[in-house]
């Protein structure tokens, strides 16, 4: 049960991760903010930038 | 204990020998597809425990004491140190694209011999080996890029060549990718509406994520992937539908001006409005497809119709020309080694990870996961009938125009089919016809449709399930093309703003407008030549990209074998230079082939004089003579440009070994990690 529930909390974690969830988390945490929609906005717009600078794999 | 593990390790490498020596000695009758999954499965397990772990030890000499960049330079942004697992994940979802898809499903036309020992053995011995000294490579230098290391450890030749090689490989891979869609696509009013609903389902998605509900990407991605579930009926409503049909039945050419015309403008939009929201959901569905395929092998367990070696092998085969050697290796390309793969292991990964040793699992152990979707494409394409398989595969230029054609000419090859046969296929999926569905695509959503299908529900859910897996190839394949414009078009405004300054800058409009138009042109170009190719595109695209592909790897074997002279002379340099040659064989004879073969299905040039020779003086003839000389041209620019780097790298590597040239290594220095193991 307890291998479970690890597995479905590293899977969610997981997905967090692809949905850029975790790295706004850290995101509020380094900056000291709390999460608002210009925040995430902020946010975003930054990582965008960065993440689609590269080709996408084929 | 240790006994236990021995014995169980030697259990485990003789299990692969006997699954391999099945595979391999296996004719005239069908064998199960776990046959090919536990061979896969084994050799895998045997070649992560012993070769990988050999490379990160003794090459590498991978060290946790070490702070990876992702500790030192933690901003909590591009550098954050990450659970193994997820940088796992991450990585696995960057790598994975249609190319592990497509390409054994082509590769398939030789039987499912070749192709699965090229994926198992290439991606063991040389992709995952690429992958894993790529990414130590640019985790010990900061997390620099391919172009920047080759700049750095080969000299600024090879940097400024692998910048060109790059974006001439993006513009024919975007070509390519796009005419596997426009093939899935063409006639298919189902399929069409299906596709053309993501792109509204994407932009609410970006509004909802924008506006809405900011930050809420995975509840956000919930809701794109019930709608587009609902579009896939939506779809079938849509081609039962006597007025609306016709609406979505679009030929090859209109489809392949729709995805063009898209293309521009998807470049150009604001990334949160279409590309993000689409790629957060296609990344989720590949990776929850990808499970469902591998669970539906396991519970279907098909059995393999394609016999071990088809009659194909010598060259003639209808899906593509040319010979096992160099096409299977070419065919296959992501499956068992990638150059693109280069680019992430030098991107995003190398700034996440933790700890050093971590880069084994991830490194080594994403491209054996990746490995395995190739072999589970391999599967789904080789359960099919191969009567059915050479139908949907061959073009109408080979088989023949109309259906009692391709089935006169498909059984005389020994593939018995019927046009009864493809009528009930094609009405079960929800299709008008399925001859002459070339690009690889259909025939693996054919595949993927009968696993599922297979599993509960039969020919009464064969439809969806099909649709369903031309959405999830599509989808992906858009976001593909979508960004590799958007990135093409920051490549070219680099290389342009060496010229005039403005042309540079990424917020000017014109300048963006002009170089999104010449990407776009470029690939455009290149997909409406597949389209009008009476052998189908494929047999002349398709090579051209895994040549290209091969070569990119090429490119960075090359880095990867300058790091390792540098670091331990030439003692260890064998375990990216065997590889390395092994692609330089393979590419340079493919690309000769592909140039200078007198054979017209499979020279360029020779295509060309045969179409000359006719004395046609016709426009679409011209036009074919043209595309075939700029092909081959093409072709010999990708070998010119890697060539360029080998001897580079060469010149180097005999200056190192004789003592002539710098051999110091470009890491950076040793800085001992602050993160206690718990944290790692």
């Amino acid at each position: 049960m307890k291998l479970i529930r690890r597995f479905v909390a590293g899977f969610l974690a997981l997905l967090r991760e692809i949905g850029d969830e975790n790295a706004y988390a850290r995101h509020l945490t380094s900056h000291g903010t709390t999460h608002s929609a210009a925040e995430w906005r902020k946010f975003s717009d930054e990582r965008f930038r960065a993440k689609y600078q590269n080709a996408k794999c084929c | 204990m240790l006994f236990l593990r021995r014995v169980l390790w030697i259990l485990l490498a003789c299990a692969a020998a006997i699954c391999l020596g099945a595979i391999a000695f296996s004719r005239g009758e069908h064998i199960n597809s776990l046959w090919l999954v536990a061979a896969a499965g084994c050799t895998y397990l045997v070649g992560y425990r012993f070769y990988g772990k050999f490379i990160a030890s003794r090459v590498m000499a991978l060290d946790d004491r070490r702070a990876t960049p992702a500790e030192r330079l933690d901003d909590g942004h591009d550098f954050v140190p990450t659970n193994k697992w997820i940088v796992l994940g991450h990585h696995f979802a960057a790598i994975a694209g249609p190319g592990p898809l497509v390409g054994p499903v082509l590769a398939a036309q030789f039987g499912y011999l070749p192709g699965t020992l090229w994926i198992i053995a290439g991606a063991v011995l040389a992709g995952a080996v690429q992958d894993f000294v790529i990414l130590f490579g640019s985790m010990r230098r900061d997390g620099k890029s391919l172009g920047q290391m080759a700049r750095e450890e080969i000299g600024k030749v090879g940097g400024f060549v692998a910048l060109i090689t790059v974006l001439m490989i993006m513009i024919v891979l975007l070509a390519v990718v796009a005419l596997v869609v426009v093939n899935a696509l063409a006639g298919s009013p189902w399929g069409t509406f299906t596709i053309a609903a993501t792109m509204p389902v994407a932009l609410f998605m970006g509004l909802y994520l924008r506006y809405w509900r900011p930050g809420k990407v995975l509840e956000c991605s919930a809701i794109g992937f019930v709608l587009v579930l609902a579009s896939v009926f939506g779809g079938q409503w849509v081609a039962g539908s006597a007025t609306l049909a016709p609406v979505f039945t679009l030929s090859a050419m209109a489809v392949a001006i729709a995805i063009i015309i898209y293309g521009f403008f998807a470049s150009a939009l604001p990334v949160w409005l279409l590309l993000a929201p689409r790629d957060y959901l296609s990344t989720f569905v590949k990776l929850g497809v990808i499970a469902l395929l591998a669970i539906g092998i396991f519970v279907v367990r098909p059995e393999l119709q394609m016999p071990a070696l088809s009659r194909f092998a010598d060259g003639t085969g209808p899906v593509f020309a040319g010979k096992i050697f160099p096409f299977c290796f070419i065919t296959i390309a992501c499956g068992a080694v990638s150059g693109f793969h280069a680019l992430i292991s030098s991107g995003t990964t190398p700034k996440m990870i933790s700890r050093e040793t971590d880069a084994t699992q991830i490194g080594y152990g994403a491209m054996l996961m990746e490995s395995f979707v190739a072999i589970m494409a391999m599967i789904a394409a080789c359960s099919l009938d191969p009567g059915v398989y050479f139908a949907v595969n061959s073009p109408a230029g080979i088989v023949g125009k109309t259906a009692d054609a391709a089935v006169k000419t498909i059984s005389g090859w020994g593939f018995p089919v019927t046009v009864q046969q493809m009528a009930d296929m094609a009405h079960h999926a929800g299709e008008v016809t399925l001859f002459g569905r070339t690009g690889g695509a259909p025939s693996l959503a054919l595949g993927m449709a009968h696993i599922f299908a297979s599993g509960g529900g039969g020919d009464a859910v064969l439809g969806f399930w099909y649709h369903f897996a031309i959405m999830f190839e599509a989808l992906f394949i858009l976001t593909i093309i979508d960004a590799g414009t958007r990135v093409g078009r920051f490549m070219l405004q680099d290389l342009l703003s060496h010229v005039w300054k403005p042309l540079g800058r990424t917020s000017w409009m014109p300048g963006v407008i002009g170089a999104s138009a010449v990407i776009v042109l470029s690939w455009g170009y290149f997909l409406i030549q597949g389209v009008r190719d009476p052998l189908g595109g494929i047999n002349s695209l398709w090579p051209l990209f895994g040549i290209a592909n091969q070569l990119l790897a090429a490119v960075a074997l090359s880095v990867a074998t300058t790091i390792l002279l540098k670091m331990h002379g030439p003692k260890f340099m064998w375990i990216t230079c065997v590889p390395l040659v092994w692609l330089v064989l393979v590419t340079f004879t493919a690309a000769y082939q592909k140039i200078w073969s007198p054979i017209p299905r499979i020279g360029f040039l020779a295509q060309a004089s045969q179409l000359q020779a006719t004395g046609s003086a016709a426009a679409s003839i011209r036009a074919q003579i043209f595309n075939n000389r700029l092909d081959a041209v093409v072709c010999g620019t990708f070998m010119l440009l890697v060539a360029i780097i080998l001897l580079d790298s060469l010149r180097l590597w005999f200056g190192i070994i004789s003592g002539t040239a710098d051999s110091r290594v470009a890491e950076t220095p040793f800085v001992p990690t602050q993160l206690n193991p718990e944290e790692a």
